[in-house]
């Protein structure tokens, strides 16, 4: 009977800032937690560097489109654009012209087949732009599906602490649970933090490279026919 | 992408510094302590064993199981004759305090005896006393020694009481019937079962807890594991062998098993010495050294219809 000693619990400090929250976590809820934060920054970094780099496309599309529909001649135009790195339909136009000019060379122009290699050449050129395009969009779609799972991880993690702190103060009082469970809450929102934005942006910018490589392969069609014509006339 | 990744830690950070200036208004909120109530469940036969306490009780005692019980015996003679001695010493209060130097204070009484002169005859019939007083002193400290500091505390009751019969020493007789009703009292103070002398209560209470009916249940596998029951003979409900044993401390089978019922089954010889094997097979036995009164002498049923599922 003299084992019974009046016991009062000693109730944890309610502390709900970010830090607090961060620093009373365990070790490994604090590792999911700078992981999704990595994770969160590294998405944002290719969201902006992808939404510039479509941007910039779209841009340089338009005005190749309006340059090239002016009724330039074809030979200014790959004279102007041969040295510069180009981006989009101009890559197209210089790798299909670079193949044109080079089956014209030489004694034997190599005019046969020039259609079909001309389409192979822009196909392949359309397969690196969309490539380009589309690099890293996988990271973000990845995180945009595992984002919610890491943090789930962590919050299973903080509240089984929870549960140990059940278990050692012997009590349920919504003290005891509440700082494990806030902790545990905590990943789950760093998780959909940096699983939503990723996976709206996956959304919108895989969409939009849809969008351009479409064009990129009506522009094919059209020059393809352009040049097709030009062939021909030339037989 | 450099531009990108600059522009996303940024704007990561000028989140995380406006959630650090922005969100700690909103934390830190105190959660009132819950005091917790000690709560004890006890089992009614855990509330009747518990030791009753008494206040008059001469110290507080450790009542093991395996204490001997000569010690009521001396302790009983104790409160009586110390009622006594106040009332014999009376003249000379000094005295009691301290009991060793009483051989030299017969001395002192001399002076009182100038003051009063009504007292001689008791000085000098208690100059006799005197010598007793030394002695009665003596065997209290003898008989328990390392208690004695514990009984600082009971004895500031026992010893204003006697003073108070000194001033009505001339109606002396309600607390001679105290005394005496102390005399018979701490022999039995507790519950039926136990033949100890009262004490201010135990220190854990627990002592005379009878064993649980698992515990029991535990000595009765140990058992019949050993148990060889007389298998296919006839009128098993008539083979029941009761048998008494003790054990020692150790859980050895001291006292020799005895059966205590008889059939006229024929068979019933063999099943009772089919009993007495398996309780001298398994031995020893672990039991709870704490409740050893409880299962010092055990009795057992071995009951042939309990195996055959009947």
């Amino acid at each position: 009977m003299d084992q019974l000693v009046q016991s009062t619990l000693a109730a944890p400090e309610g502390e709900l800032s970010f830090f607090a929250l961060f620093w009373q976590a365990h070790l490994i809820v604090k590792l999911v937690m700078v992981g999704l934060l990595i994770a969160s920054v590294w998405c944002w970094a290719i969201i902006v560097d992808k939404v510039m780099l479509l941007g910039r496309m779209m841009r340089q599309m338009n005005r190749f489109e309006n340059v090239f529909w002016s009724g330039q001649s074809l030979e200014d135009l790959y004279g102007t654009l041969q040295n510069r790195s180009n981006q989009g339909m101009a890559a197209l136009f210089v790798a299909a012209m670079r193949e044109w000019k080079r089956s014209h060379e030489g004694a034997r122009p190599a005019i046969a087949s020039l259609q079909q290699r001309i389409d192979r050449v822009m196909d392949v050129a359309i397969q690196r732009e969309a490539e380009r395009m589309e690099s890293r969009l996988l990271v973000l779609a990845s995180v945009g599906s595992a984002g919610p799972f890491i943090g789930l991880f962590g919050t299973v993690w903080g509240i089984m602490t929870s549960f140990q702190a059940i278990a050692n103060s012997e009590s349920t009082n919504l003290a005891v649970v509440a700082p494990g469970i806030a902790e545990a809450l905590f990943a789950t929102a760093l998780g959909l933090l940096a699983a939503i934005p990723a996976v709206i942006a996956y959304n919108m910018l895989s969409n939009r490279v849809a969008k351009a490589v479409t064009r990129m392969e009506g522009f094919a069609d059209e020059f393809s026919a352009i040049l097709s014509r030009q062939i021909d006339q030339g037989l | 992408m450099r531009v990108g990744l600059f522009a996303s830690m940024a704007g990561h950070s000028a989140i995380i510094v406006w959630g650090l200036l922005a969100l700690p208004d909103a934390g830190s909120f105190p959660t009132p302590s819950v005091e917790t109530l000690p709560v004890e469940l006890v089992s009614v036969s855990e509330f009747t064993q518990l030791q009753l306490g008494e206040r008059d009780a001469d110290q507080v005692r450790d009542v093991s199981a395996l204490a001997p019980t000569e010690t009521p015996a001396e302790e009983v003679p104790a409160p009586v004759e110390r009622p006594a001695e106040p009332r014999q010493v009376q003249p000379t209060p000094p005295a009691p305090t301290p009991p060793a130097p009483t051989p030299p204070e017969p001395t002192p009484p001399a002076p009182t005896l100038e003051t009063e002169p009504e007292p001689v005859p008791d000085a000098a019939a208690e100059a006799g006393p005197a010598p007793e007083a030394a002695p009665v002193s003596e065997p209290v400290p003898a008989a328990d020694p390392a208690p004695q500091p514990i009984v600082t505390t009971a004895r500031p009751r026992t010893k204003p009481a006697p003073p108070r019969p000194t001033r009505q020493e001339q109606d002396f007789n309600s607390n001679q019937i105290a005394a005496l009703l102390n005399k018979v009292e701490p022999s039995g103070g507790t519950t039926s079962n136990t033949d100890q002398p009262a004490s201010l209560g135990t220190r854990s209470g627990r002592e005379n807890i009878r064993m649980t009916q698992s515990e029991l249940d535990a000595l009765r596998s140990q058992v019949s594991a050993c148990w060889n029951p007389p298998v296919g003979a006839a009128g098993a409900e008539d083979l029941s062998v009761r048998v008494r044993f003790n054990l020692s401390q150790s859980g050895e089978v001291s006292g020799g098993p005895e059966v205590l019922n008889s059939s006229t089954n024929p068979a019933f010889q063999a099943a009772a010495s089919s009993a007495v094997r398996a309780v001298m097979r398994c031995a020893p036995y672990s039991l709870p050294i704490a409740k050893y009164d409880d299962w010092q002498e055990v009795i057992l049923n071995f009951d042939p219809r309990e195996l055959l599922g009947g």
